[in-house]
């Protein structure tokens, strides 16, 4: 009795229109072709309302935040980017030149167009990986993990987690005890009381070229601007909560008051300190002798109301003999140079950049598998004049997926 | 040939139905059939439906009295959340559509299956996982955050978030690909002469429906993982703390389920109009404006989501815009309305249970829509937002509506599928205790809400006691009648009596089919009639009708008919050109003795040839309303480009698709 009707599944994949791809219930093979043709069409309208949420929120973000956008687009590669944008136009390339060889029944070039169009999808994902990966080391994270050692011009920022091995040269100086708990100071004239209630002291650093007979010379003194010198606390080393942490060079130091019996209690962990961080690259190791780095610091005064008997002392801190070539230096005259602290929130721009091309970068990868399904039946033969609708499906989704990078290239690379 | 199939409802048909064309579990788990599948999701549907339920008479016990009775507040969080979830995302949305359109939209057009069967499977099982996913929850500690999963709240809440969007995400992806299937089967697989104005008005609900289903639901699948991801690697794009907007969220949330809201409702006022039109016996009024309306509340969907968010800090200007947006709904859903109620107007009514459920529709309908546009108004909303007045008037439009229209259209098409009658007094007692006990539940929530009880509240204050309990005696009401017809219409599936071809008079092609269908859904190619056209339809024992010599078949019989009614007879061959015009006169004099009640009308009776000059003379009473007859050279010179044989419109080349389908 059901014979002629065995299991309705099997005869959806065995029709009976010439083609064996046809399914039952299509007229013919134009009729699934037709109609697979304006299914993928919705789809793709439906791919960029799922992207859609993520350019509003990009345009809110930006018209809300511009100086956020401005400020960390600097931190990505547009030669990376460019790279990227061209080898996915290529491999569109290659994706529609396989539609026309499937229309043409040129098999071999079939195979061809879609190996080179899996080889590019592999390419761009590749690139997004070096990017992504040099991102993670430089914490230029999203959300709760962005944390960069540096600004996008190179100038040192005080991370949360401290995690930026080999960027930082992080110098301390105990007030108290009059030495550095760290880094490569050489000598240090500096001398504030700590049991002197109020004191401050305010740090400018300088460098200063060595002269052919090795000393400094101090006509050449120039300030740098690339140091970070936070506020010290009472005990604490780094106002840690404090993010990012940029600031001029020219720092208040405040000493804690020392009179309280409380804080006299906690010893020398009660002692002011003042922090100093110079950025120098490992390869700066080498060329020391050029110039050392200097530290001024002063203690103000105070306010006239408060206290008339005390002096304005001037201080002096050498820092690291040699530091000899710093990044200020390396990169004048460049438009990164100085990058000042981030704004707040610069996490936002990472969120949506690593949002929008995370998502990019998932719909390539499903491309390349999609493209290796293809290139498995290219193989065998299954396309013919007569049936070519999964290459021109895919291709379409491939043109998408690239219409969608043309899109992200510019607005999270290029826009300022 | 087709035709002699059609005036032998319940004569043998030669193919198994597809019930029984395989047997096994795994043809059913692994089918591709349309009705299949459909009924698969009907299942789960209806169960969702017992399971959602009884969340909500949950919450409607423990809120007899204040303060504790029998859960927690923490517990009752869980309740009303689960409650929400099952029944917008597993119950309402896909109701119609994926349940019942799959069964029957195909056989609508005529066509042997949907576009896309294998991705009809798929949308099916990704459904199951979703739903599987969101029961998941309850052992993880059951989610808490509402329906409608709020940031930063559900951020912050250590109830399984993460699970429940999961699911939510592979359901809209379910959605999203029944209405692409849905879309590409509307449009490639109408049979030839069928035009889009031949489409059965489900069809065009089904269609609209399918737009709103493909271009929102995306949206909700991206916020969602948004959220997701900001719960396990917070992104922050919707932390405050870390500089994002957590009302963004809302924007996102709401700019896929207002259009959701549509996605419920439309399919619902697609089904009425065809439970209107079969059961007062006449041509659905004005099918154009309800197929426009239909299209035109999907687009409309898409610009008026700001009015879910009046008070979660919206710029003025942009609460005014999305007011003034929103009072535009009002128009498609209202030309609906009257056009449903044109329809019944003398209509020939048959109180059937799938009638008796409509016009509660219509009702329940009208209420909530009205209150609808209360909340639209911004001071008034101020006011009313998060109180029981939103609760009861999106339960009267999701719940008083679809779900009364879903429940319309299981008793209208459950004879098709099943092959089996259900008992119909046990229909039409719940039909009415759904009703009542609908609007015990709810007509006094709005009571209590413009009065200021808190929706979501586990506690209230003892003045609206007497509110809470008429609602949850009217919730308990609400459910025992669901339940019994539930368990009725599974009852039937094997004990009921068979069901004829076509048990109600419908026009429409699925009613052509054997029942239950054959696996390609017809065992000859349908012949096209005339759309809710009942002329030649008659019902020759209860519940059993047969289509007499179509009037496309017997010129001469339409003219009959048409004379008989007094209407115009453009749908047939036979009238010439001066005859419609005679027609035309008439019923043009009749308006106008209506209005000047000039003499007694003649309610439409045959045109009396000796009384033609009278109606003349009426009719040019209306004066100034120009040429009433045209001339006789203008008769002739029309007549000669109008060849008789010409096709007419309302029903193009009906012998054309069988010719076309017999060639394979």
């Amino acid at each position: 009795m059901s014979t002629s009707h065995d299991a309705h599944a099997d005869d959806h994949g065995h029709g009976h229109h010439g083609s064996p791809f046809v399914q039952h219930h299509y007229d013919d093979a134009q009729h699934q072709f037709d109609s697979g043709k304006l299914g993928i069409w919705i789809f793709l309208a439906q791919e960029v309302l799922f992207f859609s949420a993520l350019f509003v929120a990009y345009i809110l973000y930006r018209v809300h935040h511009g100086e956020i956008y401005s400020y960390a687009h600097k931190w990505l590669d547009v030669k990376m980017g460019a790279i990227n944008t061209a080898v996915l136009i290529t491999s569109s390339l290659t994706a529609a030149w396989a539609v026309r060889c499937a229309q043409l029944n040129q098999r071999r070039g079939l195979i061809f167009c879609i190996a080179a169009t899996i080889a590019c999808a592999c390419g761009f994902l590749v690139i997004k990986y070096i990017e992504y990966s040099h991102k993670y080391h430089e914490q230029i994270l999203f959300g709760r993990y962005f944390d960069p050692c540096e600004t996008p011009g190179g100038n040192p920022l005080i991370t949360k987690s401290n995690d930026c091995p080999g960027r930082l040269g992080t110098v301390k100086w105990d007030f108290g005890a009059g030495k550095a708990t760290e880094g490569c100071f050489e000598s240090s004239t500096i001398d504030l009381d700590p049991r002197e209630p109020g004191v401050q002291a305010e740090c400018e650093v300088f460098e200063v070229k060595l002269g052919h007979d090795g000393k400094p010379e101090e006509s050449s003194k120039k300030p740098i601007t690339n140091v970070c010198a936070p506020k010290i606390g009472h005990g604490e080393e780094w106002e840690k909560n404090k993010f990012p942490c940029w600031m001029p060079s020219y720092q208040p130091a405040v000493c804690p008051d020392l009179t309280d019996p409380a804080k006299r209690a906690q010893g020398a962990a009660g002692r002011p300190q003042v922090g100093i961080i110079v950025s120098y690259g490992e390869d700066d190791h080498e060329h020391r002798p050029h110039s050392i780095i200097k530290a001024e610091c002063k203690k103000p005064a105070p306010p006239p109301a408060v206290d008339l008997t005390t002096e304005v002392e001037h201080h002096k801190l050498e820092l690291g003999r040699g530091l000899a070539k710093t990044h200020v230096e390396e990169h004048h005259g460049h438009d990164l140079l100085y990058a000042g602290p981030p704004p707040e929130h610069t996490n936002m721009f990472f969120t949506i950049y690593f949002a929008m091309t995370g998502l990019h970068g998932i719909h390539v990868l499903v491309g390349v598998f999609v493209f290796i399904w293809l290139l498995i039946r290219a193989i065998k033969g299954q396309f013919t004049p007569d049936y070519f609708g999964p290459v021109d499906y895919a291709a379409l989704y491939w043109h998408i997926v690239d219409l969608i990078w043309i899109f992200l290239f510019p607005l999270l690379y290029l826009i300022v | 040939m087709a035709t002699t199939a059609n005036r032998q409802p319940d004569g043998p048909v030669k193919e198994p139905d597809f019930l029984h064309v395989t047997r096994g579990l795994r043809s059913w788990l692994l089918t591709l059939d349309h009705k299949r599948i459909g009924m698969m999701y009907l299942c789960g549907i209806l169960i969702s439906l017992i399971v959602g339920g009884a969340f909500a008479l949950i919450v409607r016990t423990e809120l007899w009295a204040p303060g504790k009775l029998f859960v927690s507040g923490d517990t009752y969080n869980n309740f009303f959340t689960l409650h929400g979830a099952v029944m917008v995302f597993l119950v309402i949305i896909p109701g119609i559509p994926a349940a019942l359109g799959n069964i029957i939209m195909p056989i609508q057009l005529g066509a042997p299956d949907v576009a896309f069967p294998r991705l009809n499977l798929a949308s099916f099982y990704l459904w199951v996982a979703g739903a599987l996913l969101l029961v998941l929850t309850i052992p993880f500690g059951s989610l808490d955050t509402g329906w409608t999963l709020y940031t930063p709240y559900s951020l912050e809440t250590k109830t399984p978030v993460l699970i429940a969007v999961s699911g939510v995400f592979l359901l809209g992806f379910s959605s999203i690909f029944t209405g692409l299937n849905f879309l590409v089967t509307i449009h490639k697989f109408r049979p030839q002469g069928m035009g889009w104005f031949q489409l059965p008005l489900n069809v065009w609900a089904i269609y609209a429906t399918a737009i709103m289903q493909v271009l929102a639901t995306p949206v909700l699948g991206i916020t969602v993982l948004l959220l997701a991801v900001e719960r396990f690697a917070h992104i922050g794009i919707f932390d405050p703390n870390m500089g994002g907007d957590p009302v963004l969220f809302q924007h996102f949330f709401w700019f896929y389920s207002h259009p959701a809201v549509y996605i419920m409702i439309i399919p619902g006022m697609g089904v009425i109009s065809e439970l209107i039109s079969t059961f007062a016996r006449k041509p659905i009024f004005g099918y154009r404006f309800v197929a426009y309306s239909s299209v035109s509340l999907a687009l409309l969907s898409f610009i008026v989501w700001g009015h879910h968010m009046f008070v979660s800090g919206q710029s003025r200007l942009a609460n005014m815009v999305f007011s003034a947006l929103t009072f535009t709904v009002g128009i498609p859903s209202a030309i609906k309305v009257f056009n449903w109620v044109a329809t019944l107007y003398k209509g020939d009514i048959r109180l059937k249970t799938p009638m008796l459920y409509a016009l509660g529709f219509l009702l329940l309908f009208t209420i909530g829509g009205l209150t609808g546009l209360f909340l639209g108004i911004l001071s008034v909303d101020v006011h009313l937002h998060d109180t029981y007045f939103v609760v009861a008037h999106f339960h009267y439009v999701m719940m008083g509506s679809t779900l009364v229209a879903f429940l319309g259209a299981l008793h209208y098409w459950y004879p098709k599928f099943t092959g089996k009658m259900y008992p119909e007094s046990l229909g039409q007692l719940c039909s009415l205790g759904v009703f009542f006990g609908f609007n015990l539940t709810f007509l006094p929530q709005f009571v209590m809400g413009s009065r200021g009880m808190p929706r979501r509240y586990w506690d209230y204050d003892p003045q609206y006691q007497i509110f809470h309990q008429l609602s949850t005696i009217g919730a308990y009401v609400l459910g025992i009648s669901i339940f019994i017809s539930v368990v009725s219409l599974f009852w039937s599936f094997k004990y009921g009596k068979k069901a004829p071809r076509n048990p109600w008079g419908g026009s429409s092609l699925e009613w052509q089919a054997p029942t239950p269908p054959t696996l390609y859904n017809f065992e000859n190619p349908p012949v096209l009639h005339e759309l809710y056209n009942y002329d030649d339809l008659e019902e020759i024992e209860p519940d059993v009708w047969v289509r007499n010599t179509p009037i496309e078949d017997a010129p001469a019989r339409a003219d009959a008919i048409a004379r008989q009614t007094g209407a115009v007879a453009d749908h047939t061959h036979g009238a010439s050109l001066k005859e419609k015009a005679i027609s035309d006169v008439h019923a043009k004099a009749e308006e106008v003795r209506a209005e000047h009640k000039l003499t007694e009308t003649s309610h439409g009776r045959p045109v009396d040839p000796a009384k033609i000059d009278q109606d003349f003379k009426d009719a040019a009473k209306v004066s100034g309303a120009g040429e009433v007859m045209p001339t006789a050279e203008k008769v002739e010179e029309v007549e000669a480009k109008d060849k008789p044989g010409s096709v007419t419109q309302g029903w193009d080349v009906p012998e054309v698709p069988s010719d076309d389908k017999e060639k394979k």
